[in-house]
C-alpha cells in the first residue's frame, strides 16, 4: 500500500527517510519499498489485515508519533449537527449496517480538482476523475473511510435505504457491469431501486457527472462479514471493501462526511445543506475495554518499562488508560474495535485479553529492546513422534543402498491416479475441489506415479539408469493417510570398466528382500499398472497384504522400469533383537544341482529344504538356474548352494555328505525331472 | 666341496652365507640357497658336520658348537627371509597396476535436500530438549484455521490460498494443527517442533502448491518474548552460522500475540546488500509470535498461568539458500543431477 512522505508530513514532523523507515519497520508496517518521485517520496507498507486503521495516511501517522514521540496534527473537521437535510434515510436491519450518514452539498461545480489534490492522489497511484470523486477518494486515503457521492437528482424520492438485495434484483455498477444480485448482498436502494453495492461500489445510474449540481454524500460503517461475502459472491474487490471487510472506524464517519462536504463547499464551489442525517446502533459498543498489569506485562516481555512510558504508548494510539491498583483500566479506541469483532456475542464485545495490550506497548518499546533468554524449563520432553524418526532412519537405509530421494506432489492428475492401484484396501481417492489445476485434482492413493514421472523425467534427460525412491503419505477418502514407502529401478551402468550392472526384476528384489523382515513374501499377481507376469504382491509375516512390485507396463519408456511400494510400518526396524553368536569352527560349503519342470517355484524348493533341514545348516541359496545344451526341454538346472556349521564342532566332510544325501533324495523325489516324466 | 675343517672357516661361512641371503628376493633364490646350506645330500652345514672328524680332538669340541651354531643360525634366518617374502607376495608384490585408471562406479544414493535441512532443524530442537510431532495433511477446518484464532469468514484466511477437499476437508495450510492437536491431548510443559508437508492454492515462479514447514510450540509458566528471541537466536546461528544477525519486526499472525517476523543477515551478501535481498541486507526467513491466549484457552489451558511462543519456517526455502537452488519448483522434480550432488 503506497503513503506519500509530503502527505503524512501534513500531520506529524517526520525524521529523514531512512530513519522513517526504519522506524516503521520496527513499529509493524514493514516498508517494501521506497520510491523517489518529484519532491516526495513515496513508501510501499505492508498493512497487515488486523491493522485497517493504517490503510490511511493518517493511521500511519500516528505510528510515527508514537514511535518517534512526537505530536499528531489532526486536520481540521467542522462539527456537525445533526438533522434531516431534507433527505430520508432509513437502514432495514442496524447489524448489516450500525452506522450511515449522509451530508448533502448543493450548488456544486463539477471539474477538475485543484493541483495539490490531484498531485496527493497521483502520487499514490490513484487516477483523478472529478473534484467530487477526488474528494470522496482523498478523504479515504486520509482517514480510512470510505465514501460514496451521488448525484441526488437521480436519487428517486431523496430517500435512501439500506437493504437486503431482493432475489433476481439487478444492478449497473459504476464500471459498466451489470450484476445480478440476491439477498447475501447489502444494496443502497432509493425509492425504486438499488442504487449502489452497500461497502463495495456505487450505482451506473446515481454516478457524479459534469452535470451534477446536488451531491449526496455516503459515510457508512457495514459490517465487515457482510461486505466480504458480498464482494466475494460477486468477485469484486475495491479500496472500499478491502478497508470495510477489514474494519473501519464507525466513529469516524461524520467526521469524515463533514471534512468531505467542506473540501467540496472549498473546491467545488458547494454549500453544505444544514442538517447531518445520521441512524445510528445507539446502543452498539465500539470500545472494548481490558486490565493492563504493569508487572505482568514486563513479565510477559521479558523487559523492563516505566509506567510513563506505558502511558506516553497508550495515550499516543488512542486509548484511555485509567490507573488502578497496579496497573490501568483501558479502553480501546473505535477504530481498533474489529479486534474484538469476531468475538462479540449477542451485541457484546468481549474483555480484550492482557496479551492484546502486550502486544500494543512492546511493539512500540521495540523487540530490539528486549533482552534475549531461554525458556527455564528443567526436563525434556515426553517422547518423538515414532513415524518421524522410523522415516528418518528408513530413508537413510535406502539412500545406503544407492537410492536417491525424492519428493513428488501429492496430487496428481486422474489418469495417473488411476494408474497403479493402491495399496490400501479399498481406498477410494480424495478430490481437491479447487485445485491448481487439472493436473493436480486427485490426492495420491499410490506413491508410485509420481515417482515413475520421476523416472520418466531422468530417462528424458538421459539418465542411463534411475534408483528412485520417495517416502510420503497416502490417502483414502474414508480419513486414511498412510506412510508409504516407494522405490523405481531401471536401466543400466552400461560400460564394460564398471563391469555391466543392469537393472531387472530379481536385480530390484534383492535390495527390497533386504529391507523387508523376515517372513515377508512375494505372490505373483495381475496388478494395475505392471506388466502382467512380472508382477507381485508382498505379504508381510502375518499374510496381509503390505506392498506390490512389479515391472511398469508403460510403452511410452525408454527401458524398461521396476517399481515397489510397501507401507513404512512393513519395513520399519523391529525392536532389537539379541544376535545369535557365531560359530567359533569353520563352515563347510556344498552345492546341489536339480533338474525339474521349469514351472516350478522357487518357493517350493525352498519348503521342501526346509523340511529336510538338518539343524547344522546355517544357510543355503540360489547358486544358478541354465536352461541351455543339455538341459531337456520344459526343464531347468537349478544350483543350491548350502552352508553347513555347528556351534560344538568341526564338521566332517562325510556329515556333510550325509545331509546332502537327505536333501537330495527329498528333491530329487518331489521334483527330479526324471520322476516327473515317468508320472 | 672340500673344506677346511677350522673354527675360523666355519666363521668365514657363516659371512658368505649372509652376504648370500641379502641377495634373494624371490622364492627360487631362497630354495637355492637353503639347498645349498641346508640340503640332506649336499648341504654344506651337513658337511661341516661331517667334518668334525678330521678336526683335531682337543678343538673337536669348540668346532662342534661352532656348526651347531652356524645350522640355528642358517636355518633361522631362512625360516624368516620365507616369511617375508610370502607377506610381500600377499601384498604388493611385484604388479604394475595403472594407479590412475579410475575405480569401478558405484553410485551412491542421497536423501532429499530438503528432508537433510528438516533433520537438521529437528536436531537442533532436539538438543534443546523438544521432542517431534506429526499431525494429518489432510486436516479440517477446526484444527486448521477456528481453533487457530482465524474467525469464519476472516481476510486472514485469504492469505491462506486454501485448497479445499470436496468431501468438506483441506489440505493443512501450514503446520499449526499439529500445535492445536497437542494442546488439546497433552498438558504444560510441552516442547514439540512439528515438520511435515503443507499445500496453498499458488503455483508461480517463487510459490509451489507443495512445501514443507518445521514449526516449534513451547507452552509452560512464565515462558516470556525474551525466550521466545533468545530461542531464535541460538536457533539461526545453529542452522546458519555463528555470525548470522537477526531482528524482529512486529507484524501479524492470528494465533500469536504478539507476533513477529523475523530477519536474518542475508546469507549471501552476509548484511552488505545484494541483489537477492534487494540491497537491503536482510532476509525474511521465519514467522512467530507469543501464542495468542484465546488458542490456549480453547483446547482448555489458563492463559492467565501459562504462556508460551512459536514460530515456524519453510524447509524448502533454508534448502533452496544452502545449496543455491533457484526455483522452489526444481526441488520436486526428482532432477538426480541435481539431487546426487546433495551429500552433506
Amino acid at each position: 500500500m503506497l503513503f506519500s512522505r509530503q502527505w503524512l508530513g501534513d500531520y506529524v514532523d517526520l525524521p529523514d527517510t531512512e530513519e522513517l523507515v526504519e522506524g516503521l519497520t520496527r513499529v509493524g508496517l514493514n516498508v517494501e519499498g521506497v520510491d523517489v518521485q518529484e519532491g516526495d517520496e513515496v513508501l510501499d507498507l505492508e498493512v497487515t489485515p488486523n491493522r485497517p486503521d493504517c490503510m490511511n495516511h493518517l493511521g500511519v501517522a500516528r505510528e510515527v508519533a508514537v514511535r518517534f514521540d512526537t505530536e499528531l496534527r489532526m486536520p481540521e473537521i467542522a462539527e456537525a449537527e445533526r438533522g434531516d437535510a431534507g433527505i430520508e434515510i432509513s437502514v432495514e436491519d442496524l447489524d448489516d449496517c450500525p452506522r450511515y450518514v449522509g451530508v448533502v452539498v448543493d450548488n456544486v461545480t463539477v471539474g477538475p480538482s485543484p493541483e495539490w489534490l490531484a498531485r496527493r492522489l497521483t502520487s499514490i497511484g490513484v487516477r483523478p476523475i472529478n473534484n467530487v470523486v477526488d474528494v470522496t477518494n482523498f478523504v479515504l486515503w486520509e482517514m480510512g473511510q470510505p465514501l460514496h457521492a451521488f448525484d441526488l437528482d437521480t436519487v428517486a424520492g431523496a430517500s435512501v435505504r439500506v437493504r437486503r438485495a431482493q432475489k433476481n434484483e439487478t444492478l449497473t455498477t459504476l464500471d459498466g457491469v451489470e450484476r445480478k444480485l440476491d439477498p447475501g448482498v447489502l444494496v443502497i436502494a432509493d425509492a425504486d431501486r438499488a442504487v449502489a453495492l452497500a461497502g463495495i461500489m456505487g450505482g451506473a445510474d446515481t454516478e457524479v457527472k459534469e452535470s451534477t449540481s446536488r451531491v449526496l454524500i455516503e459515510s457508512a460503517h457495514f459490517h465487515p462479514t457482510v461486505v466480504r461475502k458480498a464482494a466475494s459472491k460477486l468477485g469484486m474487490h475495491t479500496d472500499a471493501s478491502h478497508r470495510f471487510e477489514r474494519g473501519t472506524d464507525p466513529e469516524g464517519c461524520a467526521g469524515a462526511a463533514m471534512r468531505a462536504a467542506h473540501l467540496l463547499a472549498e473546491f467545488a464551489g458547494g454549500e453544505v445543506r444544514p442538517g447531518m442525517v445520521d441512524v445510528l446502533d445507539e446502543g452498539r459498543c465500539w470500545h472494548p475495554e481490558g486490565n493492563l498489569d504493569l508487572d505482568r506485562l514486563q513479565a510477559f516481555g521479558g523487559v523492563e518499562v516505566t509506567a510513563r512510558e506505558v502511558e506516553r504508548i497508550l495515550a499516543g494510539l488512542g486509548y484511555d488508560a485509567n490507573r488502578v491498583d497496579g496497573g490501568w483500566r483501558v479502553t480501546q479506541p473505535s477504530w481498533r474495535y474489529y479486534d474484538q469483532e469476531a468475538f462479540r456475542e449477542e451485541g457484546e464485545v468481549p474483555e480484550m485479553w492482557p496479551a492484546d495490550l502486550y502486544e500494543e506497548v512492546l511493539r512500540v518499546v521495540g523487540f530490539d529492546a528486549i533482552p534475549a533468554t531461554l525458556p527455564r524449563i528443567s526436563q525434556p520432553d515426553a517422547g518423538s513422534s515414532l513415524t518421524f524418526l522410523a522415516d528418518r532412519s528408513l530413508r537413510h537405509r535406502i539412500a545406503g543402498l544407492g537410492f536417491v530421494e525424492t519428493i513428488s506432489y501429492a496430487f496428481e492428475s486422474e489418469e495417473a491416479n488411476q494408474s497403479f492401484a493402491s495399496i490400501l484396501a479399498q481406498a477410494d481417492p480424495v478430490e481437491v475441489r479447487n485445485p491448481v489445476s487439472e493436473s493436480f485434482r486427485w490426492m495420491r492413493r499410490s506413491i508410485l506415479p509420481g515417482l515413475v514421472e520421476a523416472a520418466r523425467f531422468n530417462q528424458r534427460y538421459g539418465a542411463e539408469a534411475v534408483e528412485l525412491f520417495e517416502v510420503g503419505h497416502i490417502f483414502s477418502v474414508d480419513g486414511r493417510e498412510v506412510d508409504a514407502l516407494g522405490l523405481v529401478t531401471g536401466g543400466e551402468l552400461s560400460t564394460p570398466w564398471d563391469r555391466d550392472r543392469g537393472w531387472d526384476f530379481y536385480a530390484f528384489k534383492g535390495p527390497i528382500e533386504d529391507l523387508l523382515p523376515n517372513g515377508s513374501t512375494f505372490e505373483s499377481a495381475e496388478l494395475d499398472g505392471f506388466v502382467t507376469g512380472a508382477a507381485a504382491v508382498i505379504l508381510g509375516a502375518n499374510g496381509e497384504q503390505v506392498g506390490q512390485m512389479g515391472e511398469v507396463a508403460d510403452s511410452d519408456l525408454a527401458y524398461p522400469l521396476f517399481a515397489c511400494e510397501l507401507t513404512v510400518d512393513s519395513v520399519a526396524r523391529p525392536e532389537p533383537a539379541p544376535v545369535i553368536p557365531p560359530s567359533r569352527y569353520p563352515a563347510v560349503t556344498a552345492d546341489i544341482t536339480l533338474t525339474h519342470a521349469a514351472d516350478l517355484p522357487w518357493s517350493e524348493i525352498e519348503r521342501a529344504v526346509n523340511a529336510q533341514r538338518a539343524e547344522e545348516l546355517s544357510e543355503f541359496g540360489l547358486k544358478d538356474r541354465y536352461d541351455g545344451e543339455g538341459v531337456p526341454d520344459g526343464a531347468v538346472n537349478t544350483t543350491i548352494w548350502f552352508r553347513y556349521n555347528a556351534g560344538d564342532r568341526s564338521l566332517t566332510q562325510d556329515e556333510v555328505n550325509s545331509f546332502q544325501q537327505l536333501i537330495r533324495s527329498r528333491l530329487e523325489e518331489e521334483f527330479g525331472w526324471q520322476a516327473k516324466t515317468s508320472n | 666341496m672340500s673344506s677346511r675343517a677350522t673354527i675360523e672357516a666355519v666363521a668365514e661361512h657363516r659371512q658368505r652365507f649372509d652376504q648370500q641371503l641379502a641377495e634373494v628376493s624371490d622364492p627360487a633364490a631362497w630354495d637355492a640357497v637353503r639347498v645349498e646350506w641346508l640340503g640332506r645330500k649336499r648341504g654344506l652345514v651337513r658337511d661341516l658336520l661331517s667334518a668334525i672328524g678330521k678336526v683335531d680332538a682337543d678343538q673337536r669340541s669348540q668346532y662342534g658348537q661352532a656348526v651347531n651354531a652356524l645350522r640355528q643360525h642358517v636355518e633361522a634366518s631362512l625360516e624368516e627371509l620365507q616369511r617375508r617374502l610370502e607377506e610381500s607376495a600377499a601384498g604388493s608384490s611385484v604388479q604394475n597396476l595403472d594407479v590412475t585408471l579410475p575405480g569401478r562406479a558405484i553410485r551412491s544414493g542421497a536423501v532429499h535436500p530438503v528432508h537433510r535441512v528438516i533433520e537438521e532443524i529437528v536436531d537442533i530442537f532436539r538438543s534443546l530438549g523438544y521432542s517431534v510431532a506429526e499431525g494429518p495433511e489432510i486436516e479440517d477446518d477446526y484444527h486448521n484455521f477456528a481453533a487457530l484464532n482465524f474467525p469464519a469468514d476472516h481476510p486472514a484466511r485469504d492469505e491462506q490460498d486454501t485448497l479445499f477437499t470436496r468431501d468438506g476437508r483441506l489440505l493443512r495450510t501450514h503446520t499449526s494443527p499439529v500445535q492445536v492437536r497437542t494442546l488439546a491431548s497433552r498438558k504444560p510443559p510441552i516442547r514439540i517442533v512439528c515438520p511435515g508437508r503443507t499445500y496453498r492454492n499458488d503455483n508461480d515462479l517463487r510459490h509451489s502448491p507443495m512445501f514443507h514447514q518445521v514449526e516449534c510450540l513451547a507452552v509452560a509458566e512464565g515462558i516470556t518474548l525474551g525466550d521466545l528471541k533468545g530461542t531464535l537466536e541460538y536457533f539461526v546461528k545453529q542452522l546458519f552460522t555463528k555470525d548470522t544477525r537477526m531482528r524482529l519486526r512486529p507484524s501479524y499472525f492470528p494465533f500469536t500475540e504478539p507476533s513477529a517476523e523475523v530477519d536474518i543477515t542475508c546469507p549471501f551478501c552476509q548484511g552488505s546488500g545484494c541483489r537477492t535481498c534487494s540491497e537491503s541486507g536482510w532476509m525474511e526467513i521465519l514467522g512467530s509470535g507469543m501464542v495468542d491466549p484465546r488458542v490456549l484457552a480453547a483446547q482448555g489451558i489458563d492463559p492467565d498461568r501459562y504462556s508460551g511462543f512459536a514460530y515456524g519456517l519453510g524447509a524448502d526455502r533454508v534448502a533452496m539458500i544452502r545449496y543455491g537452488v533457484p526455483n522452489i519448483r526444481q526441488l520436486f522434480e526428482g532432477d538426480v543431477r541435481l539431487l546426487r550432488q546433495v551429500t552433506s
